[in-house]
């Protein structure tokens, strides 16, 4: 017979770890599985008004695949996402590497003052871009005192533009923080070295610095890339019609358009196209080691 | 800890997370004494329950939305609120999801006061005496133009499609609105659309989408746009209106040859509300002349009641260009009624202003 003493600790012990498990457990489980479960299942079920559909089905698919239109919006979304995601990365990578490379004893303080855009709510942000961008605004009034134009511009608000603008500024700490990482695990050793070899500045970045900063920077780009392909608050406000983006044409499906299991395929369908997006930036970063 | 323990945990809380998933609508129910409303935003100001309030005050809570169908699509999730604001061309949506339940007229001491041709709207009959919706408000939807940016224009809505003013216009993002009016340009019946008429909407939906700066439903942003000169016509409603005037903007609201929209909107009571009784008695306040006057005096929409309109008096309807017998205008409008293929007509909307 097992001592009484050793079986209590052995159920206690189990009885911690599943407390402790249950909160990841429930979040996991509940808040990812689950979720992404039912919007698989919706993605296969006939549209009959109900929240869950009506029978199986493949035509929601279909439609996605044969319909151009949404192979054009997701082209769009891309292109929209793609470019904002370069911008931020072009915008964000000198910052990151000023504050890692030369920021000395105020880099924490610079990170610090990097994160302050969110203390601030998105929309107010997005609002804030408005009014720089709009008819009247700050850009066009700037244009316009200095004579550069004679009439506002209607060219700058309600174009792709403004919502790569409005998304590169948004996105611009999750591109410097990993950037910045990478950069700040640097050896400083090695720019000695490189100097010391008689390697001129530009050589050094070229060859040591940018290698060495690819994993953040491909890191930052999924960081960006994979929200803003979703994103449709900035399109809806800042947009026009001419940037409506994937994310809109799902809200839509589940909104007034009251076609669930379509818009949950949408969602199906963007997923495998970030998912087809993350393998190739794997693949990158893997052949550039290999 | 085994892997056979670990599974049997992970079980019992997948199950448990799937119940809870389960119970979540249920606890989003409204809660007893208190009243919760769900409206169009800017129709919670407490000055619209002043009766009400008096005797229960602080005791609605109010949730808002921008769109009705985007409050449909709310409801449909499981969001149980005790009175919601539709407007009438969704009533026949909302009865057949089974979310509202009839409201018994002869609970309410203002019906009398109800103008005769909103009381006898078609869709809002639930027998016996009862209706599927008390309507509390009705406007318009027409052009809203700058006059010095835009004189002398031609009274019609062709001037939302006619390409001089590309990029210098918007219209509103509602399927009760925009493409009820391609309808109406297309010279089809909005209401009961055949395939070929639903084709020819299409193509004046497209035509139109290259010439249109946005798409919305905010007002506020509208109304910025047109103070500003970015925009020099607009769908609109009668409120935007009202409000560019009180700040000087040169604007009329057109009155366009093919009609301009009238629309009505109201309660409905949500199925299973516990509060009824509550539900009742806020409803009959808002039938209350104050609450319909304020409704005239601050919006410039028109109220449900005859007794509201009285108390406004005739210089200020014409001011605020209110007809001073709305049964009369309701005639020589276009109705926003329900549309029978409305949920076609909303996939294609959508899918046009993507590009399609």
């Amino acid at each position: 017979m097992i001592p009484a003493r050793t079986v209590v600790p052995d159920v206690r012990s189990l009885v911690f770890r599943c407390l402790m498990l249950l909160p990841g457990a429930v979040m996991g489980l509940g808040l990812i599985v689950f979720s992404l479960g039912l919007v698989v299942f919706l993605a296969f079920r006939h549209n009959d008004g109900s929240v869950l559909g009506a029978g199986w089905t493949w035509s929601n698919f279909q439609t996605i695949l044969t319909d151009p239109l949404y192979a054009q919006v997701a082209l769009r979304s891309v292109m929209i996402a793609g470019t904002a995601t370069a911008a931020t990365v072009l915008a964000a990578y000198p910052v990151a590497y000023c504050i890692a490379l030369r920021g000395g004893r105020w880099r924490s303080l610079l990170l610090f003052l990097v994160t302050l855009p969110f203390w601030t709510s998105y929309l107010l942000r997005v609002f804030a871009w408005k009014i720089v961008l709009a008819y009247n605004g700050v850009f066009n009034s700037v244009l316009v005192g200095s004579g550069i134009l004679h009439a506002p511009s209607l060219a700058f608000l309600n174009t792709p533009a403004a919502v790569v603008v409005t998304l590169a500024h948004a996105y611009a700490p999750f591109a410097i923080l990993p950037i910045y990482t990478a950069l700040e695990g640097l050896p400083r050793s090695l720019l000695e070295a490189a100097s010391d070899l008689g390697a001129r500045p530009w050589t050094t970045f070229r060859r040591v610095v940018l290698p060495a900063s690819v994993p953040g920077v491909l890191t930052a780009s999924m960081v960006v890339f994979i929200p803003t392909l979703g994103d449709y608050v900035t399109p809806a406000l800042v947009g026009g019609p001419r940037s409506i983006m994937i994310g809109s044409l799902i809200q839509m499906q589940f909104g007034r358009a009251n076609d669930w299991p379509f818009g949950a395929a949408l969602a199906v369908a963007v997923m495998l196209v970030v998912a087809g997006g993350m393998v190739l930036g794997r693949k990158l970063s893997v052949g550039r080691q290999g | 800890m085994t892997k056979k323990t670990f599974s049997k945990v992970l079980g019992a809380v997948a199950f448990s997370a799937f119940a809870a998933a389960l119970t979540v609508s249920g606890a989003a129910r409204a809660e007893d004494g208190k009243l919760t409303y769900f409206t169009w935003s800017g129709y919670e100001r407490p000055e619209y329950d002043e009766v009400y309030l008096k005797s229960h005050p602080g005791t609605i809570s109010a949730s808002v939305f921008g769109d009705d169908d985007d409050a449909f699509t709310k409801l449909k999730a499981g969001f149980r609120p005790d009175i919601a604001h539709p407007c009438y061309d969704k009533i026949i949506r909302w009865k057949d999801a089974g979310l509202i339940e009839p409201i018994d007229t002869k609970r309410l001491s203002n019906w009398k006061n109800v103008f005769p041709s909103l009381k006898s709207l078609p869709a809002l009959q639930a027998g016996d005496g009862k209706v599927w919706m008390v309507p509390w408000d009705w406007g318009n939807t027409s052009i809203i133009y700058r006059t010095d940016l835009l004189p002398n224009p031609e009274m019609s809505w062709n001037l939302l499609w006619d390409k001089q003013y590309a990029g210098r216009m918007a219209t509103i993002d509602a399927v009760h609105d925009t493409p009820v009016v391609a309808a109406l340009v297309a010279g089809v019946n909005p209401f009961d659309l055949s395939p070929s008429d639903m084709e020819k909407v299409a193509a004046k939906l497209r035509e139109q989408r290259p010439l249109m700066a946005s798409y919305t439903t905010d007002m506020t942003s509208i109304e910025q746009s047109l103070a500003s000169g970015e925009l020099v016509a607009s769908m609109g409603w009668n409120e935007a209106v009202v409000a560019l005037r009180k700040q000087g903007v040169p604007v009329a609201f057109m009155k366009p040859k093919e009609g301009m929209l009238t629309w009505a909107c109201g309660f409905v009571m949500l199925k299973g509300t516990k509060n009824a009784d509550l539900a009742y008695e806020f409803m009959n306040s808002r039938l209350d002349v104050s609450s319909g006057q304020h409704l005239i005096e601050n919006d410039g929409y028109g109220a449900s009641t005859s007794t509201a309109f009285a108390a406004v008096g005739p210089e200020k309807l014409k001011e605020l260009e209110l007809p001073s017998n709305p049964d009369d205008m309701f005639k020589t409008t276009v109705f926003t009624a329900p549309m029978k293929q409305a949920d076609e007509l909303a996939k294609m909307f959508e899918k046009i202003k993507a590009g399609g």
